[in-house]
């Protein structure tokens, strides 16, 4: 019991997202742009992380390169791990591209274009499924000359073609049999609420989801509970199309194999970074036999789906097409059915950001990034978005990584709060101990800087002298010293290491005043 | 608003731009010396009839008209009216070049197939190869195969096309290195069957073919297989000459597009959906990258047919640019004038299916 | 939130572009490795151009020999070789003319053609184009639309059609016609710029201080106009000498001497020579000097685009 109950905590404790030791650079021709300088946290199940700083301190650095997405040139992540659900998405850094530094101005990268081609085919499988992003620009961040709908569709279609294809077979082949259990299991269940659940996971399942007002309404019909489940029977097979279901299962087929190759790749590469030469021999060996075999059997299917990828698709669109409608309407749009056909720039802000959001939850990622998701937004819209957010975390569960510089949003949405000043994270902290008891001089700074009920009319705000540095030849030691009204000689020369205070381990700071640790740069 | 009703508006707004192209023909013709006019009306046998016409409204006193179009006497905007009324009834003049004496009409019906047909192809063959390769060049940006394809686009679009056409006739043709290609014709007089068949009209050496009066497709469809043959070769050289030019013009700035919208947001949210890299190339980057290739493409028309004008006259293929060159060598003036309005008409409607293609891919211009 | 201060700071950095700039755009374009060849030949081909107004000595044996349409027996044109002194370097033409020297006098007179051509075009282009930018309305309009028509026809066919029209008897009428089809396109470009720089701050806050109209137009368009137009000129330094070239080529023109060093010109003598007795040379070098100057202009104004342009000017 004991054992089991431990067990339970580790899990709840896992951390959905972790980051190691986190270093982002950009080669530029004015020089290297130092934009990252060792960032670590962790974000657990069902958390909200905040990220708060001032503009150009690397938030939407941090952000894009847990997605790895750092365009490349200019920007290359150059040490660090990211590990998303136990795997290390950005894989072997010093593998995918050497980086010969000769001088600030001339570096030279050489690149593994065939390593990078499976690395971005792995990443392919994680990104929109697993971790999702939504961006601080939304009129920037949508094809300008693609429907809302179809880009919505896209993930959903790339990332659920197994389950369609399952819920499409069983619809297909429906028996007596499973709606009689259907219906006594709804009948079984008195709360409305509860049983509009049920009979949405069942007609999801059952790929006629479409349907499912009509199913419900014909169980509160007046008729007799024979007739119900007649009628249920009439409706149901009513609902077979009479699809190809040769071909759906070989749809399903060839993604099924591309779902495997890709864990096949997921363990080569964890292999490959133990080290671990007879476990690397094994899956290639795997990886052969399976391209082998999907080639010999689907050899056919593929090319076929080539040509008539169109047609073969049309089950797919459409069921990938209902649930985009149903995220339109999960984001609150208004006139979701009109929405769904217009393209971007025939949309509002807030509605651009509303469809983003869609995308992003498309697949029910475990990890959400939301980098200033409401600055382009007025006031209200702010609000609204926000609100669905917090909806959303509730429903979903998923962990949020929130990126603003609105402290104000920050103690509204999250559980807990990191700080960054110049590409380094310098405090993180629950909600709570940031605002009440703050202890990193640039945080305090931060906060003396927004304008709070409890400071008098008139009195000025105060705002920390100096200025954000350059990023290309940042100050040596704590990044913070020239601003720093703390500063010791120490701060010069070393770098403080973000460590727990020894009265809250919840809390971490990186500053000489609390501890002594020093960064170890190798 | 709907693709149907921006075409409509497009094909409306056709008629201030063609009044634009008349009143430019027109006021190139007023600003013919005199003499120039009555000259062109010497050589020639039909001119005779317009020119006592003339000279018996002089003697009359009237306002004459020379070779029915040319009107001094009247103010100047009733003279437009009168040259645009004579246009539309078809009475564009009379021409005599070397390769050609008659009716302007009759020699835009004689020549204008060939000239269709060089342009059809070399636009084809263009696109069907600048696409795929500027997007391979254009997704990887300053990478070796990068650099090859940039060095091929700028030597086409910086090589003139008659130095290019010069070059191509002297190795290939007769007494070049390789002789392999015919150097003059749109194809053999020898090809043709003797007596031709029914659906050739000759009149002295000129041929016009039906359905289509482009002699490739009809000699294919009526089964000529050594005709079409012929024609083919005679087409190689000049159609290579134009293709450079054109596919040079358009990959760089497929190339230039790809490059540009792959640093924009919306390449960053597909990436982040997990599309996988070769569909964000194609669908998200590449179809933004047209865009701006389309704006251009216009003007690249406009050099496509300039280069057309002068690969005729390099590679003497009788077709409207040689027909151009060849009525301003000899001073023909309808000729000239015709040959402009025609060069203007083709460029006006494509344009407009420019255009067309344009609201097709990006929907932002529809409104 | 923008002070007044900085709004005014800003006027007068736009006002007078500091020489740094320029220097900034110089050194930028010097990075750029491409640009900075394609720079350094145009550059070599205008000193040859001006060497020749210099000191037309050098040269003028061989041209005397040329215009009087070179030797009048028929030799077999000599192929090229260093043997015969540096005039033969790229062998012989027609009438056993040497080309290098012909050569070099045809880019004196198309890079001064050109640059006429280009520079006119550009001149009446902008001014129209900013002018009616400016002031809009029926102006605008009228300008407009007569750039539309231009617009209708291919510009070499246009151009043979104003050749035609102004009766061309000398090189001089092709630089007429030339310009007369190239202003259009500086009129576009620099009405657009025009339009988008007049709703900006800093000519509202000059226009509110009270400087009038024509001078707002001269004294702060025009400048910022420049910046494109500069990028168009440099590519239409290679489009002019090509199209001239290709006219003089085609040959409709009743020239008093044939044997004019032209470019175009060359290559057609050279043509009749390489297909009556091989004499590939002939059009091979003419055919380099061209394509390499073309070649040279195209990197420049590629390489001055991306250092002009602000989204990549950091
Ligand atoms: N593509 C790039 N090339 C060069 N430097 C870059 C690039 N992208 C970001 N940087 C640099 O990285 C640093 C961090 O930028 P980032 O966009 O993360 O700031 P931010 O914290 O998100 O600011 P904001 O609140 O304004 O969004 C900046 O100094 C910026 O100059
Ligand atoms: S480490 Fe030193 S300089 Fe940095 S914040 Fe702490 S006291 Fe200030
Ligand atoms: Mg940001």
């Amino acid at each position: 019991m004991i054992v089991e109950e431990e067990n339970l905590k580790k899990i709840e404790n896992y951390p959905y997202l972790s980051v190691e030791g986190l270093v982002t650079q950009f080669f530029t021709s004015g020089g290297i742009v130092k934009a990252l300088d060792g960032v670590s946290f962790n974000i657990k199940k069902g958390e909200v992380m905040g990220l708060v700083g001032e503009s150009g301190c690397g938030k939407s650095v941090t952000a894009t390169s847990v997605m790895d997405l750092i365009p490349d040139p200019p920007g290359r992540i150059v040490k660090g791990k990211i590990i998303i659900d136990g795997f290390n998405i950005i894989g072997d850094i010093n593998k995918l591209a050497k980086i010969k530094v000769k001088s600030e101005k001339n570096v030279i990268i050489k690149r593994n274009r065939k390593l990078i081609k499976r690395h971005n085919f792995i990443l392919s499988k994680i990104r929109g499924r697993t971790i999702s992003m939504i961006f601080q620009e939304p009129s920037l961040s949508l094809n300008p000359v693609m429907s809302v709908g179809k880009q919505i569709m896209e993930p959903i279609l790339l990332h659920n073609r197994i389950e369609i294809s399952n819920s499409i077979i069983r619809r297909e082949t429906i028996t007596k049999e499973q709606i009689r259990t259907f219906y006594t299991e709804a009948l079984k269940i008195k709360d409305a609420m509860e049983r509009r659940k049920y009979v949405n996971q069942w007609t999801n399942m059952f790929g006629v989801a479409e349907s499912q007002d009509s199913i419900l309404e014909l169980f509160n019909s007046q008729a007799s509970s024979d007739q119900i489940e007649r009628d249920l029977e009439n409706f149901l097979f009513g609902e077979i199309e009479g699809t190809n279901l040769r071909v759906i299962e070989k749809v399903r087929d060839y993604y099924k194999t591309q779902e495997e190759l890709f864990k096949l790749h997921t363990t080569l590469l964890m292999a490959e970074e133990n080290a671990d030469s007879e476990l690397i021999e094994k899956i290639s060996m795997e990886i052969r036999n399976l391209q082998r075999k999907s080639n010999k059997e689907l050899f056919g299917f593929k090319i076929t789906y080539k040509f008539l990828r169109k047609r073969i698709d049309i089950p797919y669109v459409k069921e990938a097409r209902r649930r985009a409608l149903e995220l339109l309407k999960l984001v609150n749009i208004a006139g979701a059915e009109r929405v769904i056909d217009s393209y971007p720039h025939e949309l509002s802000g807030g509605m651009q950001q509303r469809v983003m959001i869609a995308m992003a939850l498309s697949s029910k990622p475990k990890i959400l990034i939301a980098d200033e998701p409401t600055t382009a937004l007025d006031v209200t819209t702010q609000a609204q978005i926000l609100e669905l957010i917090k909806e959303l975390k509730i429903v979903t569960g998923t962990s949020i990584l929130f990126i603003t510089h609105d402290l104000g949003v920050v103690a509204e949405m999250c559980d807990k709060i990191g700080i960054m000043y110049a590409g380094n994270l310098v405090e993180e902290a629950p909600v709570n101990d940031i605002f009440y008891n703050p202890k990193h001089p640039y945080t305090i700074g931060l906060l003396k800087s927004i304008p709070r009920s409890d400071v008098k009319r008139g009195d000025i705000l105060e705002s920390i002298p100096g200025s954000v540095p350059n990023l290309i030849t940042p100050p040596s030691g704590c990044r913070f010293h020239p601003r720093c009204s703390f500063k010791m000689d120490i701060c010069e020369t070393n770098k403080p290491k973000l460590v727990e205070l020894d009265d809250n381990k919840n809390q971490k700071v990186a500053c000489f005043l609390f501890s002594r640790e020093v960064e170890s740069s190798e | 608003m709907e693709l149907r009703y921006f075409v409509l508006r497009r094909v409306l707004l056709l008629i201030p731009t063609l009044a634009g192209l008349l009143i430019l023909v027109f006021a190139l013709f007023m600003s013919l010396p005199h003499s120039l006019l009555e000259l062109s009306l010497f050589p020639g046998i039909p001119h005779n009839a317009a020119l006592e016409e003339a000279q018996g409204a002089q003697i009359l006193g009237l306002p004459y008209t020379l070779n029915g179009v040319y009107h001094p006497g009247l103010p100047l905007p009733l003279q437009f009216g009168k040259y645009v009324v004579r246009l539309f009834q078809g009475n564009w003049g009379y021409m005599t070049v070397p390769i050609y004496s008659g009716s302007v009409i009759g020699a835009i019906t004689t020549f204008f197939p060939n000239t269709a047909q060089l342009v059809i192809i070399a636009s084809i063959l263009a696109i069907v190869i600048s696409i795929p390769l500027g997007t391979f060049i254009g997704a990887r940006p300053n990478t070796i195969s990068d650099h090859v394809g940039r060095i091929f686009t700028f030597i086409g679009y910086a090589i003139p096309a008659f130095v290019l056409g010069t070059f191509l006739l002297a190795i290939f043709s007769k007494g070049g290195i390789i002789p392999i290609f015919p150097s003059a014709n749109a194809f053999s007089a020898s090809a043709i069957p003797n007596p031709p068949p029914s659906w050739m009209l000759s009149s002295g050496d000129l041929f016009i073919t039906s359905p289509t009066h482009i002699v490739l497709v009809d000699s294919l469809l009526h089964g000529d297989l050594g005709l079409a043959w012929n024609t083919l070769m005679h087409t190689i050289l000049p159609v290579l000459t134009l293709t450079y030019g054109l596919l040079a013009g358009i990959m760089r700035f497929i190339r230039a597009g790809m490059v540009d919208s792959a640093r924009q947001e919306y390449v960053k949210t597909a990436r982040s959906e997990g599309v996988p890299e070769r569909i964000v190339i194609r669908e998200h980057i590449r179809r933004n990258a047209l865009i701006p290739t389309i704006t251009v493409m216009g003007l690249i028309i406009a050099s496509l047919l300039g280069g057309v004008v002068v690969v005729e006259e390099v590679f003497s293929y009788p077709g409207m640019g040689l027909l151009t060159v060849q009525a301003a060598v000899q001073t023909q003036v309808y000729g000239v004038l015709g040959t402009t309005l025609v060069f203007g008409l083709i460029l006006v409607l494509a344009n407009l299916i420019v255009d067309v293609i344009y609201a097709l891919i990006d929907p932002r211009i529809r409104y | 939130m923008e002070s007044p201060n900085l709004e005014k700071t800003m006027i007068q950095r736009k006002k007078h572009p500091k020489l740094q700039d320029y220097r900034f755009t110089l050194k930028l374009l010097g990075k750029n490795r491409l640009a900075a060849a394609g720079g350094v030949i145009v550059l070599v081909y205008f000193a040859i151009a001006v060497l020749d107004y210099v000191d037309p000595q050098y040269l003028q044996p061989y041209l005397n020999y040329i215009l009087s349409g070179g030797s009048q027996a028929f030799y077999v044109p000599l192929g090229p070789g260093l043997s015969n002194g540096w005039a033969y370097i790229f062998g012989e033409t027609e009438y056993n003319m040497p080309i290098f020297p012909y050569i070099l006098a045809a880019l004196k007179v198309d890079l001064t053609y050109t640059v006429f051509i280009v520079g006119s075009g550009a001149l009446i282009g902008v001014v129209l184009g900013t002018i009616s930018g400016y002031y809009g309305g029926y102006l605008d309009e009228v300008v407009m639309r007569i750039t539309d028509i231009f617009f209708s026809v291919p510009t070499l066919v246009l151009a043979l059609a104003i050749i035609f029209a102004l009766q061309a008897s000398s090189l001089l009428d092709i630089v007429y016609a030339l310009i007369i089809i190239w202003w259009p396109t500086y009129a576009r470009i620099s009405r657009g710029q025009a339009l988008s720089l007049k709703s900006m701050k800093y000519v509202e806050a000059s226009t509110a201080s009270g400087s009038s109209g024509l001078r707002n137009v001269f004294v702060h368009l025009m400048p910022n106009v420049l910046s494109p137009v500069m990028v168009q000129l440099s590519l239409d330094l290679g489009s002019v000498v090509g199209v001239f070239a290709t006219l003089v080529f085609i040959g409709f023109m009743h020239l008093p001497n044939p044997y004019i060093p032209e470019l175009g010109n060359i290559i057609v003598i050279g043509e009749s020579e390489f297909t009556a007795v091989g004499a590939w040379w002939a059009v091979l070098f003419p055919g380099i000097f061209l394509f390499i100057f073309v070649i040279a202009v195209n990197l420049l104004g590629d390489g001055l685009r991306d250092v002009l342009d602000p989204k990549l000017r950091r």
